[in-house]
């Protein structure tokens, strides 16, 4: 029997979250809910939820997230522990402004993993090694980037290099925990890095294609949720002012 | 300041992308976009292009010796097997 475990990760304060857990709570088991709140302390102090863990990391909180590299190693990595003799069997990862849209989002997940016979499957998975990907060609200036993947790999191709949008992915809990468990080099981007990361390991990521077009950097997506829903959406990205409202913003 | 900026970046795209060419995939005859493309110094400059392509010579049927095609392409969507997972 599967078990979802719903990463939410957020910055925001208290009653933001209280009204994004609500949202989340037609959408998903709000007992399976954990939140990771990367914003300040007093903030996470004040928030209501049970589960949640506080991430106390500077390579979250960046402010020009590409071209500092910002990080979800540290993140993986205390949700890691804290499901450390739970008995969850998959993860899933969402930042605040990726709102799931349907009612069965977990169980939509858990069926496109299997029909997939994926490991990961996330928005916007594409191969870049070679290309002219702007994420890639920065990392490619690294001599030490791909000599990195040569040393962990398990395929007999090294030098294949993913990217993944960062908003939304699903795991199994065995890619997920292999992911975490794992220490980052040197500092590389999250799109690159947790997909490259579970694709040298020997898991198997997968895109989503027919989902893609709802998820993407811009522009917010709130005024059109039941348009997006009625064309097949089960989540949407980004919505980054909606919980704003609950503290009268 | 940088809504300005932004203004000016995206209305400079839109210029260069409207003076360059569509890029065609030399394996699949895709269209990847528009780019404007210049050379400098012995480097080829891409402008604008949002797809990720990788440079590749084309085929030619003919031989020549005084002219080479330089076309773009992109990788298959990832459909990697599983391959001995773990930690």
């Amino acid at each position: 029997m599967a078990k979802v475990l719903n990463v939410i990760l957020t910055h925001q304060p208290a009653a933001c979250v209280a009204a994004m857990i609500e949202w989340w709570s037609r959408h998903a088991d709000s007992a399976q809910v954990l939140i990771v709140a990367g914003g300040r302390r007093e903030d996470f102090d004040e928030i209501a939820q049970a589960q949640k863990i506080f991430a106390d990391d500077a390579r979250l909180r960046t402010m020009d997230h590409q071209r500092e590299f910002q990080s979800y190693t540290g993140v993986f990595r205390d949700v890691s522990a804290w499901l450390a003799g739970r008995d969850r069997t998959h993860v899933s990862f969402c930042e605040y402004d990726h709102l799931p849209l349907v009612g069965d989002f977990n169980e939509g997940q858990l069926a496109r993993l299997a029909a997939e016979d994926a490991d990961v499957i996330g928005h916007h998975v594409q191969r870049i090694d070679g290309t002219s990907h702007p994420h890639y060609l920065c990392h490619h200036s690294n001599p030490e980037f791909h000599r990195h993947w040569e040393k962990i790999t398990r395929r007999e191709d090294p030098e294949v290099i993913l990217s993944m949008f960062g908003s939304g992915s699903f795991w199994t809990r065995e890619a997920f925990d292999a992911v975490a468990s794992h220490e980052e080099p040197f500092r590389i981007y999250l799109e690159i890095y947790l997909p490259t990361l579970a694709h040298h390991l020997g898991f198997r990521v997968r895109d989503l294609p027919d989902q893609n077009s709802f998820v993407q950097v811009s522009p917010d997506r709130e005024p059109e949720l039941d348009a997006v829903r009625e064309a097949g959406a089960w989540a949407v990205h980004p919505v980054k002012r909606r919980w704003n409202r609950a503290r009268g913003h | 300041m940088n809504k300005l900026k932004r203004f000016l970046r995206d209305l400079g795209l839109k210029i260069l992308r409207a003076c360059g060419s569509t890029i065609i995939d030399a394996e699949t005859g895709r269209n990847l976009g528009r780019a404007f493309l210049f050379t400098w110094r012995g480097k080829v400059f891409v402008i604008g292009l949002d797809t990720p392509v990788r440079p590749v010579f084309r085929p030619q049927a003919r031989l020549t010796y005084w002219k080479q095609e330089l076309g773009f392409t992109v990788h298959p969507p990832p459909d990697f097997p599983r391959c001995g997972k773990g930690p």
